[in-house]
């Protein structure tokens, strides 16, 4: 027999059992459908056409740090080695350089950043009610002295410390993410900024020209506000921080898809003992067919109705939810590779089912499927799991698939992706090998269950 | 040369003796009948037959070649009817035909040609495109015969192939089997129904507990009990004292009980009614009726083992 005769059979016998078309096909379907409507303005994606709203919390008096600062200047009290000519251009400069100028109108305001946010400046206890009635996502404070170290960075040889305190929603899972990785981006592109003056500034000093450095603070100033106010440097940081947002319908057919290819597995773990069961194994092995292309046969089956039920919501979340996967090529790549430890998986269930004798295995397992489902991000990002949770996701399959999938939807390409392929494949080649090492061995089973023969009696 | 020889085959399950050391021929041609009761070892030597077990002693040669070491030499052309039905109860008769047509090599017009021939001999055609779980206890059997006559086997094996079927079905698959055979199949044929392997079978094999207790054409079989008649009471109810006084009168070889049935063999048909009459009446039981019935297989096997066919 052909190992193809095998398989045709298989999915014949799989495909006409309802309850395993509900479970493969259908519900997959409907889960996409409804997270994807529910949970999709969590995500900041295409279909999330809210902006995500913050407060700014000021807790810093720019003008009064403004005045201390030169008082400090001219004090010599923090600021030793600075000559009176060069206080006086600083003072003089600081009259055009307004921090929150540029914070509140040049980059919050800025076009691409007001697509995303929308912000409100109030005190901390009116955010925190905002926040508690879900009317903002985060609090962003900005903390006393803030104007005051920012004017030390930026006009003075010396740097203070700055940071920036987010108060976020516990449930705003991607809101969070992008509000943080705005500022994240906007105060790592301060920091090397003033990083890069403080260089100038000590090669300058080493080389003795530390008058010519000081004399030059007023054009770094002038420059470091410029490039500032090109907050399209502050996005490109927040995309590398956020990984850029999927949609709902995304996140979700990805990963919806990439735990119900675990169910495939699960469905697998029964193939062989079913024909067992029917004695069908017998009669196979009775007609001379090698046990190992009736194993091959499962193996391929189980590959044929992943890349199928797989195949089936690409179509649907494309065709009916408009949902973009990504590079065609690497994502028939990943499904191949997804398929193939799936097969894996199943084999190796299927395996430890025959050989024990009955379903226990695959019932197992079909409860284990919800567990990977959680470590896997399935039910919500894995970003949002707590810390010691994250580093699962990488040895659940689901878990990979769905990295994988996320990765090329995001426009990462192979090289991104070749690591988790091939961990990805690893497994499959892991699992197959568990999987005959099992099967490996004399038959120890018995053709006739002759204490279920039935009789009856001859009426001649 | 014989077609197949089995020769003092054992097969132990760990401290069960399932097959003890039989032996036996099956020329070409004929209809072999393996009888005896549920758990003889009828199945367990099929199995080894078909090679789905290995024997743990012994050899089983098809035209002198072992195919203990050289499976393959019988495998394709034997057809074999499990016990049990062994086909895919959502796929269709077609279907499954169509399935194990492939698992005998057979492809495209062909195997088509086949599934017309076997589906009118099984008398299943009207209903080949309908699902296997559709079908009542006695088709599913016949499309289970079907299953193993598509290659046309030069030797069929029918393990039990009517257990729980109605009797229009049963006789339907009994006709088959003549008619088959009437075609040139050898037919090792297994059964508890004695019935079954007196219509159908030319030598017979009596199996019991592993063993071979018997061996013969049905004619050289039947001379064991010779002269002795086979009697079927049955009464009202049955108590030990019955038993025990019908066991006193000492010409009786043989007694077997069977719910509200005596089974009991006999050399002496004259005094038989008269003593049976008077050791019921000493008891609380009382006769329903006596049937005596010309010496059979079940005679054979019920003086050779003290036990019915159906225990």
């Amino acid at each position: 027999m052909r190992v193809i005769d095998i398989i045709i059979k298989d999915l014949r016998v799989l495909l006409r059992d309802k309850k395993t078309i509900g479970i493969m096909i259908i519900m997959p379907i409907i889960l996409i459908t409804i997270l994807g409507s529910a949970l999709g303005n969590v995500f900041g994606g295409q279909d999330n056409t809210d902006k995500i709203q913050i407060a700014i919390v000021k807790e810093y008096n720019e003008v009064e740090e403004a005045e201390m600062f030169v008082e400090s200047l001219k004090n010599n009290t923090v600021f030793q080695g600075i000559d009176q000519e060069n206080i006086k251009d600083i003072s003089e400069n600081l009259k055009d350089f307004s921090m929150e100028e540029i914070i509140f109108n040049e980059f919050l305001k800025n076009e691409e950043i007001k697509e995303i946010i929308e912000y409100r400046v109030t005190n901390l206890d009116s955010a925190k009610d905002l926040l508690s009635n879900d009317e903002i996502s985060a609090i962003v404070i900005f903390p006393e002295n803030f104007a005051f170290d920012m004017y030390t960075n930026f006009a003075t040889p010396f740097r203070n410390e700055v940071s920036i305190q987010i108060l976020e929603h516990p449930e705003g899972y991607i809101d969070n993410q992008i509000v943080e990785g705005i500022f994240k981006g906007f105060t790592d592109k301060v920091s090397t900024m003033v990083i890069g003056k403080n260089v100038f500034i000590e090669t300058m000093m080493e080389n003795g020209f530390q008058l010519e450095a000081l004399n030059k603070m007023d054009m770094i100033m002038e420059s470091m506000s410029d490039i500032l106010d090109s907050s399209s440097i502050a996005l490109k940081e927040v995309n590398v921080n956020k990984n850029e947002p999927l949609s709902g319908f995304q996140y979700y057919t990805i990963a919806i898809t990439s735990m119900f290819i675990l169910f495939v597995a699960g469905e697998g773990a029964k193939l062989l003992l079913e024909e067992k069961d029917n004695l069908t194994y017998q009669r196979m092995a009775i007609a001379g067919t090698q046990k190992s292309k009736i194993v091959i046969g499962k193996f391929c089956t189980i590959l044929v109705f992943a890349l199928l039920q797989i195949g089936i919501m690409i179509a649907y979340s494309a065709v009916v939810l408009g949902v973009e996967w990504g590079n065609p090529s690497l994502v028939v790549l990943i499904t191949l590779c997804a398929g193939f430890t799936m097969s894996g998986l199943g084999t190796v269930l299927a395996a430890v089912s025959y050989r024990i004798g009955n379903y226990k295995m695959a019932d197992v397992f079909q409860g284990f499927i919800f567990i990977f489902a959680i470590f896997g991000g399935s039910f919500m990002p894995v970003d949002v799991l707590p810390s010691f949770i994250k580093p699962l996701s990488n040895f659940v399959p689901n878990g990979l698939t769905l990295k994988l999938y996320q990765k090329v939807m995001l426009g990462s390409g192979m090289n991104d992706i070749l690591i988790y392929l091939i961990v990805l494949l690893a497994m499959a080649v892991g699992f197959t090998l568990i999987a005959v090492f099992i099967l490996n061995g004399e038959e120890r089973w018995k053709y006739v269950k002759y204490n279920n023969a039935k009789t009856s009696k001859i009426k001649s | 040369m014989a077609l197949l020889e089995v020769n003092n085959l054992k097969k132990y399950f760990k401290e069960v003796k399932a097959v003890d050391g039989i032996s036996f021929k099956v020329e070409r041609g004929e209809v072999f009948g393996l009888l005896g009761p549920n758990g003889a070892g009828k199945s367990t030597t099929i199995s080894m037959i078909s090679t789905l077990f290995k024997p743990n002693e012994g050899d089983i040669k098809y035209k002198n070649v072992s195919i203990i070491d050289n499976p393959s030499a019988i495998q394709q052309k034997l057809g074999v009817v499990p016990q049990e039905i062994a086909l895919y109860p959502t796929l269709s008769g077609y279907e499954n035909l169509k399935f194990w047509g492939h698992a005998y090599g057979l492809r495209g017009k062909e195997l088509s040609n086949r599934i017309e021939e076997v589906s009118e001999i099984i008398g299943i055609k009207d209903r080949l495109k309908d699902k296997i779980e559709k079908y009542s206890g006695g088709m599913k059997r016949r499309i289970n015969i079907g299953a193993a006559l598509l290659h046309n086997p030069e030797i069929l094996i029918m393990d039990e192939p009517t257990v729980g079927i109605d009797p229009q079905s049963r006789n339907h698959i009994l006709d088959t089997v003549l008619e088959l055979n009437k075609k040139g199949m050898t037919i090792i044929y297994t059964s508890h129904y004695m019935e079954e392997v007196e219509y159908l079978c030319t030598r017979v094999s009596i199996m019991d507990k592993g063993n071979i207790i018997a061996s013969g054409t049905q004619e050289e079989l039947l001379e064991i009990v010779k002269g002795k008649k086979k009697i079927n009471l049955r009464f009202d109810k049955i108590s030990d004292n019955l038993i025990d006084r019908i066991n006193s009168i000492d010409y009786i070889e043989n007694v077997d009980v069977h719910d509200d049935e005596i089974i009991l063999t006999t050399q002496n048909g004259e005094d038989i009614f008269k003593d049976l009459i008077a050791k019921s009446s000493e008891t609380e039981n009382s006769i329903l009726s006596i049937d005596i019935k010309k010496p059979n297989l079940e005679a054979v096997f019920l003086h050779l083992t003290g036990r019915a066919l159906r225990d």
